[in-house]
C-alpha cells in the first residue's frame, strides 16, 4: 500500500492554528462594502412606496410616522418603509430604485436573535423627536 | 397504452430507498434500488420532494423582481440564472451592455463555477469516506467565496446581474485583492487535482464506477461536465459566445474515461480554466464605460416579444424562455429549463450493475441538484386547486 497523499498535509495540520474561528466571541471579518442591514433615512425620505412596489421578497411596508417625531414637509402622507429583516433578501432593489437615495447601507450581518427585527427603530433613530 | 419495454426483477430482489432524507444525498431525491444481494438491478428515480413553484412566481411578478427570482432557483448558480434570465430581457428590449459589464459578469459566473466544482468534488470526498479531504477543499473553497463577497458583496447569493450591466462596479482595490486570492488558490486547486489523481481511496471507489458512453449521454441529452467526461464536446460558453467569452480564452475540457473519476477530474480541470479565466479578465479588464446601470431609469414596459436564452452553468446548459406579452409589467411565461433535470432523472440505467455501497458515489458524480429539477405544477381552474406532478406520472402520461 502507498503512503497517503495527504498524510503530510494531516500532520501539519496537527500543530497548527485551528482555521475556524470561535464566532460569537472572534469577530467574523467582512467587506465593509458587503449587503447587510439597510435602512430608510427619514429626513430624505418621501414616503413613495416605490421602495415597497419593487421589492422581491415583499418585505417592505409601508406605515405611518409615529407622533412625537418632526417629519420634512418632503413627506406629506408621514409613512416610511419599515424593512422586515426575517423576510429581507438583502438584494439592496429598495437602495437602488430609491429616487431620493434615501437608504443608508451597512455591513451589519449578524442580526438573528429571540425577537422579532425590523427596520423602525433604525429609521425613526434618523429623525429629531419634537 | 402498449407495453414497450419489460424489466425482470428476481424474486429475490430487496427493495432498497435511498432518500429522500439520507446521509449521503444532500438533497431531497428518492432512489429506489432493487438489489439482488449487493448488485443493483434496477433503479427508479422519484422527485417532488422540493418543489416550490417558482415558473408561476415569476408569472406573478415584476420582470424586474424577477431577476432576484431566479437568482433563488439554485443557491449555488444563482449568478448564472440571473444571467440568463437578465440576457432573456436585454433581448426583448434590445439592449446591450458595454464591454466592462460583460467581462465583470463572466468574473462573478466564473467565480461561481470555481466554488460550485470544489465544493461538489468535496462532497465526493466525503461520500467516499474521506472526511480530512472534504474539510480541506472547503477550507480553499472560503477563498474564492471571499473573492465572490469582494465582487458582488455576498459570498453565494450574488444578485449581481441587471439588464444593461452589473450591480456594482470594480475598482483597482478590489481587483488586487481578488488576484491575490485567486493567486493563492490555484496552487491549492493543482494539488487537490494531484490528490484525486493519486490518492488510493479516491482511485479505488471512483475509477470504472458509474460508466457513461459517449452514446448513451447522446442518446438520453445529458450536458455538462457529465458529458464532456465522457468525450462529447458540449459547452455553451464555448458554441454560444455569449457575454465576454468570445474574448476571454478557455478550453473545453474533455476526458473518454467516461466513469465518476472522469467526471471529477474534468471538474478540477475546469476549475483550473476558469481561474485563468479571472485571472485574465482582472488583467484586461476594460474601461469602456460605467458597467452598472441606473436602475431607476430602466424601462418600464416591456415590449410584445419573446426570448430563449443559454448559459453554460457549473453542471450544464441551462435555459431560459422568457415571453412578454406587451401588456403588463410581468412575464407571460418564464421556462427554466436546468441541466440536472436531464442529468439527473436520464441516469436510472447507469447504476444497473454497480454495488450498492457504489449508488451515492456515481450520483454525486453527476452533481445533483434538486431544487434546481422540480418544474411541474399543475393549477385546476375550474376547482381552484393546485398540486404538483410527479415525474413517473408524467412519462406515463406522455407514453
Amino acid at each position: 500500500m502507498t503512503r497517503p497523499k495527504l498524510l503530510k498535509l494531516v500532520l501539519r495540520n496537527l500543530f497548527s492554528k485551528p482555521a475556524t474561528i470561535q464566532y460569537p466571541r472572534e469577530k467574523t471579518i467582512v467587506e465593509p462594502d458587503s449587503r447587510g442591514v439597510q435602512y430608510a433615512d427619514l429626513s430624505k425620505c418621501t414616503g413613495c412606496s416605490l421602495c415597497a412596489l419593487e421589492c422581491p421578497a415583499d418585505a417592505i411596508q409601508m406605515a405611518p410616522i409615529p407622533e412625537g417625531y418632526e417629519v420634512p414637509k418632503t413627506n406629506p402622507r408621514r409613512v416610511y418603509p419599515v424593512i422586515n429583516y426575517g423576510k429581507c433578501v438583502y438584494c439592496y432593489r429598495c437602495v437602488k430604485v430609491c429616487p431620493v437615495n434615501a437608504y443608508i447601507v451597512t455591513s451589519l450581518f449578524n442580526i438573528a436573535g429571540p425577537t422579532k427585527l425590523s427596520s423602525e427603530g433604525f429609521s425613526l433613530g434618523t429623525l429629531k423627536k419634537v | 397504452m402498449a407495453i414497450t419495454k419489460v424489466v425482470e426483477i428476481p424474486i429475490v430482489t430487496v427493495e432498497v430507498p435511498i432518500g429522500p432524507q439520507h446521509p449521503a444525498l444532500h438533497e431531497p431525491l428518492l432512489l429506489k434500488v432493487y438489489a439482488d444481494g449487493e448488485e443493483v438491478v434496477k433503479v427508479e428515480i422519484n422527485t417532488g420532494y422540493n418543489h416550490r413553484g417558482v415558473e408561476k412566481l415569476c408569472e406573478k411578478n415584476t420582470f424586474y423582481r424577477n431577476v432576484f427570482v431566479v437568482g433563488r432557483v439554485c443557491g449555488i448558480c444563482n449568478a448564472v440564472h440571473a444571467n440568463c434570465y437578465v440576457r432573456g430581457l436585454e433581448q426583448i428590449l434590445d439592449i446591450s451592455p458595454n464591454c466592462r459589464a460583460k467581462y465583470l459578469r463572466v468574473l462573478a459566473m466564473e467565480l461561481e463555477r470555481i466554488h460550485s466544482h470544489m465544493l461538489i468534488n468535496a462532497v465526493m470526498a466525503e461520500i467516499v469516506g474521506f472526511e480530512t479531504l472534504f474539510m480541506q477543499i472547503m477550507l480553499d473553497r472560503e477563498r474564492v467565496m471571499k473573492a465572490k463577497e469582494i465582487l458582488t458583496g455576498n459570498r453565494v447569493l450574488a444578485d449581481y446581474m441587471m439588464i444593461g450591466g452589473v450591480r456594482r462596479d470594480l475598482d483597482e482595490v478590489k481587483r488586487s485583492k481578488i488576484r491575490e486570492l485567486l493567486l493563492k488558490l490555484k496552487p491549492r486547486v493543482e494539488y487537490y487535482k494531484k490528490v484525486f489523481e493519486e490518492d488510493e481511496t479516491i482511485v479505488k471507489r471512483l475509477i470504472g464506477v458509474g460508466l457513461l458512453s459517449a452514446r448513451d449521454v447522446t442518446r438520453h441529452s445529458m450536458v455538462g461536465p457529465v458529458a464532456r467526461g465522457s468525450g462529447v464536446r458540449i459547452d455553451s460558453r464555448a458554441s454560444d459566445k455569449y457575454d465576454a467569452y468570445d474574448e476571454v480564452p478557455f478550453n473545453v475540457v474533455t476526458r473518454r474515461e467516461g466513469d465518476s473519476w472522469a467526471r471529477m477530474m474534468i471538474r478540477w480541470d475546469e476549475a483550473l480554466e476558469s481561474i485563468e479565466m479571472c485571472l485574465y479578465i482582472l488583467e484586461k479588464l476594460p474601461r469602456d464605460g460605467n458597467p452598472v446601470p441606473d436602475e431607476r431609469r430602466l424601462p418600464r414596459r416591456f415590449p410584445l416579444g419573446e426570448a430563449y436564452t443559454r448559459v453554460e452553468a457549473q453542471r450544464g446548459e441551462l435555459v431560459y424562455y422568457i415571453m412578454s406579452d406587451g401588456r403588463g409589467s410581468n412575464p407571460y411565461r418564464v421556462k427554466i429549463r436546468t441541466p440536472s433535470f436531464n442529468n439527473i432523472i436520464n441516469s436510472a440505467f447507469m447504476y444497473v450493475g454497480l454495488s450498492l455501497a457504489d449508488v451515492p458515489v456515481a450520483l454525486t458524480s453527476l452533481d445533483p441538484c434538486i431544487s434546481c429539477m422540480e418544474r411541474v405544477t399543475v393549477i385546476d381552474f375550474t376547482k381552484g386547486t393546485r398540486y404538483s406532478v410527479p415525474f413517473k406520472q408524467l412519462a406515463r402520461c406522455s407514453a
